[in-house]
């Protein structure tokens, strides 16, 4: 089990050198801290949220016999609402819109998010104004049948990899509970009953959140992608001290020194993950999830290290001593992490490729891994919401994996001729 | 003849440079052989090939009558010139390790990194990380490190450059320990007169990748002669040639040569021929900065082979 020789070699090394690792953990922490005192309180920055409204209430008769939509309400109360701390600003910025072409703005980033009301929402409303009616004066006969329409469901859409998704749904469960409560005490003797149910795609939590909370898993890839860097300085001392060379003369194998290399680092990934995570609860990260989340980040994190394992045997590819490759490391490195929008979130950008539409970043397989983090450990997402995301970036980083092989064995592992 | 490793013909060229011109050796087993020559003579380049790190331009290589490139891995131990060590890992962890790639069994592999410490004297460095070793200390494990699979040749890429006197000592006993203790088969190189005189059984003297001269050390400096060398320097070293024509003519006088502005007169019961020496100097008229005489060594064979001292 040669292999194994070399995996505690490696970790060995990987502990025993200050810099390097300091590099890899103190550094996150201290721009995790920079964040976290910058952006911990930030939710509420007061400048509108842009919204994409579609309101596919059909409305309803009332007891007068008039028509009425309550969707067409509830919409004029979102465009009214002003910050409470600031009567000048407004809380949403409106545009109504049909379902296809909010999913476009969305995607554009022109809207934050997008709220269906739906069809029978207007009915809902209806139904219980009518059964309070129907209590008051005693009339039950009915009140079971209406009931059941009184809840009706409210769909909010958008990017959850997205900050201003998160604060922007935040702020609007926030104002749908209040638009609940403010129809049913309108309606004399009514009871507080929840008529409305909001759901958010593919998120679980509904904390408001502040951008601290997007950007926390985002020091997590920050982290897990300066690893390709020590990672790189190591490799490259392998090769400049020439114990490289000692060890191709002896009966070790290609297979033996990559694989051994990646049973360390990659732990050391997926600790940087446990690592973050702690410092960021300390700094007030609003974190959804249970022991299982945490072992589904650091599967997720394990993914990532093998990716940036993958980046610095490219890098040692190149580069002529340890130096060259924590400084050619940092420049390919910082550059990327911004490229995945750990730092903040960037533009969409889409390309086509065969009639399909993909986001540039996403060939970048940390850009699944920050999405994937970020559902896990702010969302509480389980396995089914992250799992493409997460064979996504398995794939890419097996692609950059084979790269890095490649290159690594025909420029470093070959013979001298 | 069996010879336990041979190399035919054995040429690189790097351009127009011929680093190892059509070189024959054949090495004994159970013998040390010294590689002597200056720096840049080709003996790194020859002894990378001999043990197959370096593909040759030309020619052949065999160990124990088998083509280097098909020889099974561990054969050969070869301590490089430049040390090759991790400098985060501790003196037995390194050597551990090396074990371990060369897959000796746990049991033996703790006894023999025993043995190696305490022949190298390293038993109190042994759980020192290498960085914060002396550079003799790093040397010796270098060596050691290079031999912990007890390979059938050992392979000494210039072993005592830049050792102090107390580690080069050690080195010395050790090397000729492998020889005369375990049977093993050394290749040496070195420009240290003195390294290869003292150590080997036979020495190849190269120059410029050729094979100059290859026999015992005893036989070489026989060769040149019997007798005493006096190594003298002028105050004004324009006038060494007129010295040196004067010289050349006294009939005691085996032979006179210029090395680095000096002039070395070999001749027979030296001590008793410097009267006629001065004398010689005071018809010139020219003054003796200093003067010394002293035994016949392997660098004035070499001086008498290729006509100039060691090339630095
Ligand atoms: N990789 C190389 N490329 C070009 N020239 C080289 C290379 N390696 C060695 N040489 C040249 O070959 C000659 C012999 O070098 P080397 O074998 O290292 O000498 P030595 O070990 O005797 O000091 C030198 O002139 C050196 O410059
Ligand atoms: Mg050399």
């Amino acid at each position: 089990m040669k292999f194994i020789s070399i995996a505690v070699k490696d970790f060995k090394e990987l502990i025993r050198d200050r810099r390097g690792l300091f590099f890899i953990l103190l550094f996150p922490i201290f721009f995790m801290m920079i964040f976290g005192f910058a952006f911990g309180g930030m939710g509420d920055n007061n400048t509108p949220h842009n919204i994409a409204v579609v309101n596919l209430d059909q409305g309803t008769i009332n007891s007068t016999g008039s028509n009425v939509n309550f969707g067409n309400n509830l919409t004029a109360e979102l465009q009214d609402q002003n910050y409470p701390q600031n009567n000048d600003v407004k809380l949403f910025n409106v545009t109504t819109t049909t379902d296809s072409n909010a999913k476009d703005l969305l995607r554009t980033r022109t809207v934050d998010a997008e709220l269906v009301i739906p069809a029978n929402f207007s009915d809902s409303v209806q139904s219980l104004i009518n059964n309070t009616i129907q209590s008051s004066t005693g009339q039950t006969s009915s009140a079971s049948t209406s009931t059941n329409k009184i809840t009706s469901t409210l769909t909010i859409s958008g990017d959850t990899s997205y900050i201003g998704f998160g604060v922007a749904q935040g702020t609007l469960i926030g104002f749908l509970s209040q638009y609940q409560q403010g129809v049913v005490t309108a309606i004399t003797g009514a009871q507080p009953v929840q008529y409305i149910n909001t759901s958010v795609q593919s998120v679980a939590g509904t904390t408001s959140f502040t951008e601290f909370d997007f950007l926390a898993p985002g020091m997590m890839v920050f982290a897990i992608l300066l690893l390709a860097t020590t990672v790189a300085a190591i490799l490259t001392r392998e090769v400049e001290s020439g114990t490289l060379l000692r060890l191709k003369l002896s009966k070790m194998r290609s297979f033996d020194l990559l694989f051994g290399g990646l049973i360390p680092w990659s732990l050391v990934a997926g600790a940087q993950v446990v690592i973050l995570l702690v410092v960021a609860i300390i700094l007030g990260l609003k974190w959804q999830g249970s022991v299982y989340s945490i072992l589904l980040a650091i599967f997720v994190g394990i993914i990532a290290g093998i990716a940036s394992i993958s980046l610095a045997m490219i890098i040692a590819s190149f580069a002529k001593n340890d130096r060259q490759a924590a400084n050619l490391g940092t420049l390919i490195v910082v550059p990327t992490t911004f490229l995945t929008g750990s730092f903040f979130p960037l533009p969409a950008e889409y390309i086509n490729i065969f009639g399909h539409s993909f986001q540039i970043y996403g060939i970048l397989p940390w850009t699944h891994t920050l999405t994937a983090l970020r559902s896990v450990l702010v969302y509480g997402s389980g396995w089914s919401v992250v799992s493409s995301d997460v064979i996504i970036s398995a794939v890419l980083t097996l692609i950059l994996f084979v790269i890095g092989v490649f290159l690594f064995s025909k420029t470093r592992l070959g013979a001298e001729s | 003849m069996d010879f336990m490793i041979e190399a035919k013909d054995l040429t690189k060229r790097y351009g127009d440079l011929m680093a190892v011109d059509g070189l024959n050796i054949g090495i004994k087993k159970g013998e040390v052989f010294g590689f002597l020559g200056p720096n840049g003579a080709g003996k790194t380049t020859s002894i990378k090939m001999m043990v197959g790190l370096l593909r040759p331009t030309s020619g052949k290589v065999f160990i124990n009558g088998t083509d280097v490139k098909k020889i099974e891995k561990g054969t050969i131990g070869i301590c490089p010139q430049e040390l090759m060590l991790w400098e985060n890992l501790t003196c037995k962890e390194s050597l551990n390790l090396m074990a371990d790639m060369y897959e000796v069994p746990k049991k033996i592999r703790d006894l023999r990194v025993k043995k190696l410490l305490s022949d190298l004297f390293l038993v109190e460095k042994a759980d020192t990380i290498v960085s914060k070793l002396s550079g003799g200390m790093k040397r010796r494990l270098n060596l050691a490190l290079s031999v912990v699979h007890e390979p059938e040749v050992v392979v000494l890429d210039e072993p005592s450059e830049g050792l102090d006197p107390q580690s080069r000592r050690v080195l010395w006993n050790y090397i000729r320990a492998l020889r005369d203790e375990e049977g093993k088969t050394v290749i040496l190189t070195t420009h240290i007169m003195d390294e290869a005189d003292q150590l080997s059984d036979r020495i190849a003297i190269i120059d410029h990748g050729k094979l100059i001269r290859l026999d015992t050390p005893e036989s070489l400096k026989k060769e040149i002669g019997e007798g005493d060398v006096v190594d003298l320097k002028l105050s004004d070293t324009s006038r060494n040639q007129d010295l040196i024509n004067e010289l050349a003519n006294e009939k005691d006088v085996i032979s006179v040569v210029e090395v680095k502005g000096r002039i070395n007169i070999r001749a027979l019961n030296a001590v008793a021929k410097l009267p006629m020496m001065m004398q010689t100097v005071e018809r010139l008229d020219v003054q003796v900065e200093d003067i010394s005489v002293r035994q016949n060594t392997l660098e004035d064979v070499f001086i008498d082979l290729t006509g100039t001292g060691l090339r630095e």
